[in-house]
């Protein structure tokens, strides 16, 4: 299948007290159509900002993209113009964000941010009841004077979707799309995503802290880690082989049943600042499975099986016994 | 033994007139980690409030020691929070901004104690050790902090009196997996090491199950069943608790996903 998005060695630089400081070091990132592409790491890691850059939406004064590629097939959204980009915006390309209560506007209706969404050429009268219906808002079909305070959470990041997919995107860019809802309905807004994705052919990329969510729903899962990924591959390699231990870790902060009443072998400490990352493995002052040669120079990402790569000096090891002893 | 006994608990909201808790029963016994889940609204903070005398209730009893909390008079109520304590689920909104660390934990000692300035130096330092973190901290702001650190002070400030009592409202909720695991690791040595007992409130079943002993599941303000921890996740009775199982995403450790 071909590329539907291609990123390529992407650097972003923040401004931090007037320094730049580089929080995506180097990103390559594959999506093809109508596939589901997880991203996933702790918070500070540079996921966000990854989602942000595909649209060209870091805000000038925060920072800008270094340098690097993103492809839209074939063509570079970095060298797009503002016209360029509105025309891929919403159209090829859309957003939802974590808060559907801070993403809609609470002084418009429903009615009239849906309409903002669409082209002018669009004939609301039909397209707007459609994407409610398609989102299982059916509902509030007609109720044109909605808004955004009189909906629950769940409702509210319906009508986000309805925004994103009222134009029928080729890509859908979920950042954390569920993580302020709760889990009834944060599994009823999965299971739309799946459900739209799969009848609008939709290529998806879901950005998570949450595992679990990313094992149920992506075809691929990206780990990253300190503005990298440190493994990637197809879930079920992931998921077996845990080829870098920051992956090891982020598993086995899985709660569960079977787990039960044990203390977690949970990562310690915390991310690093990208103000003052480690030298080598940036993974390295967190690791089990930790030797010298770790703090010497970082290790690039290595081919283990077919798609399946991974950061770590060790990963062999690591796959070939599950159980090595951590140093 | 039991700790705490809660007799036909009622809260009414008297604007809305919404019945948040509507006369539960239950028993908290010694050493125990009691889960209570339940979907956003279903009243499970305000039962929580509700025993601590956070909140007014119009019905019902909370014995501690066979003293009716409720009935207490405020300055014996003031003694016994020393012994029930509660760490809350935001640690952005639930420390002051513009306390340092160190002041936000002395102020508790200086309400529920009358030891030294040097003493209550001595015992802050003590307190942030035991949730894993130092006397470096005591000159920061919370603004400095990550989520995690944060619900670490929140943890140091709910031990500060002593308490053998915590609830637990969502503590994790609002963090990264990583950091959840983490903090559910602390609350389990904690509890080894003080001999504590929690309520446990979450949302998330898959962390219910892996910290609970028994587990309590409420929908509108009712308990709508409660057992223990293998009967709850392997032979639930109630529908509702069938419905949360399914939605919850869990992992098992040997297959991705059941």
């Amino acid at each position: 299948m071909t590329m539907l998005l291609e990123i390529r060695d992407l650097k972003v630089n923040y401004n931090v007290d007037g320094h730049p400081i580089e929080v995506v070091r180097g990103l390559d990132l594959g999506i093809k159509k109508g596939e589901c592409i997880g991203l996933v790491g702790e918070s500070g890691c540079g996921k966000t900002t990854v989602g942000l850059s595909i649209t060209r939406l870091i805000p000038e004064q925060k920072g800008g993209i270094a340098s690097g590629r993103i492809l839209l097939e074939d063509r570079d959204i970095l060298s797009l113009d503002s016209e360029g980009l509105r025309k891929i915006r919403g159209k090829r390309i859309s957003y939802v964000f974590q808060e559907p209560f801070s993403s809609l506007n609470p002084v418009f209706t429903i009615y009239e941010q849906l309409k903002e969404a669409l082209p002018k050429e669009v004939d609301a009268r039909q397209s707007i009841p459609e994407a409610l219906n398609n989102v299982g808002l059916g509902n509030i079909v007609g109720k044109e004077k909605l808004y955004p305070h009189e909906l629950s959470g769940g409702m509210q990041q319906r009508v986000m979707i309805a925004m994103a997919i009222i134009s029928r995107p080729d890509l859908l860019i979920l950042d954390e799309p569920t993580t302020a809802l709760d889990v009834t309905v944060q599994s009823q807004i999965l299971e739309l995503i799946m459900g739209l994705k799969n009848r609008m052919d939709l290529a998806i990329l879901f950005i998570s802290h949450d595992l679990r969510i990313i094992f149920k729903f992506a075809d691929r899962v990206n780990v990253m880690y300190a503005g990298r990924i440190v493994e990637v591959g197809p879930k079920e390699k992931i998921f077996s082989h845990r080829a870098h231990p920051y992956t090891r870790g982020l598993v086995d902060s899985i709660p569960s049943f079977e787990h039960r009443k044990k203390r977690f072998n949970a990562i310690e400490g915390r991310t690093p600042s990208f103000s003052d990352l480690p030298k080598g493995c940036k993974f390295h002052p967190r690791c089990k499975f930790r030797v010298d040669s770790c703090t010497g120079r970082e290790p690039d990402l290595q081919e283990l099986s077919s798609g399946h790569f991974s950061r770590c000096i060790r990963a062999k090891e690591l796959m070939s016994n599950g159980a090595i002893k951590s140093t | 033994m039991e700790l705490l006994k809660v007799h036909n608990l009622k809260k009414t909201f008297p604007k809305t007139k919404v019945t948040a808790v509507d006369g539960v029963d239950f028993s908290i016994f010694k050493g125990e980690v009691l889960g209570l889940v339940g979907e956003s609204g279903c009243g499970k903070s305000t039962l929580a409030r509700s025993i601590l005398r956070l909140t007014d209730v119009q019905e019902g009893s909370v014995f501690y020691k066979e003293e009716d909390l409720l009935k207490m008079p405020q300055g014996k109520m003031r003694e016994i929070r020393k012994s029930l304590q509660v760490i809350f689920q935001d640690p952005y909104m639930s420390l002051d901004p513009r306390m340092r660390i160190g002041s936000i934990i002395e102020e508790v000692l200086l309400i529920h104690s009358d030891i030294s300035k040097i003493e209550r130096k001595n015992k802050i330092i003590e307190l942030l050790e035991m949730v894993g973190l130092g006397e470096s901290y005591i000159q920061r702001l919370p603004r400095e902090l990550s989520g995690g650190e944060r619900q670490r002070i929140g943890i140091a400030r709910s031990l500060a009196t002593g308490p053998e009592f915590i609830i637990c409202d969502e503590p994790i909720s609002s963090l990264d997996i990583s950091i959840q695991a983490q903090i559910l690791n602390l609350l389990l040595d904690l509890k080894k090491k003080n001999n504590l007992t929690y309520l446990f409130i979450s949302h998330d079943l898959g962390v219910i199950a892996s910290i609970c002993d028994r587990v309590i599941v409420m929908q509108s303000g009712r308990f709508v069943e409660t057992g223990s921890c293998e009967e709850i996740f392997k032979a639930s009775k109630h529908e509702y608790t069938r419905q949360l199982l399914k939605s919850t995403l869990i992992c098992n450790y040997n297959s991705i996903i059941v």
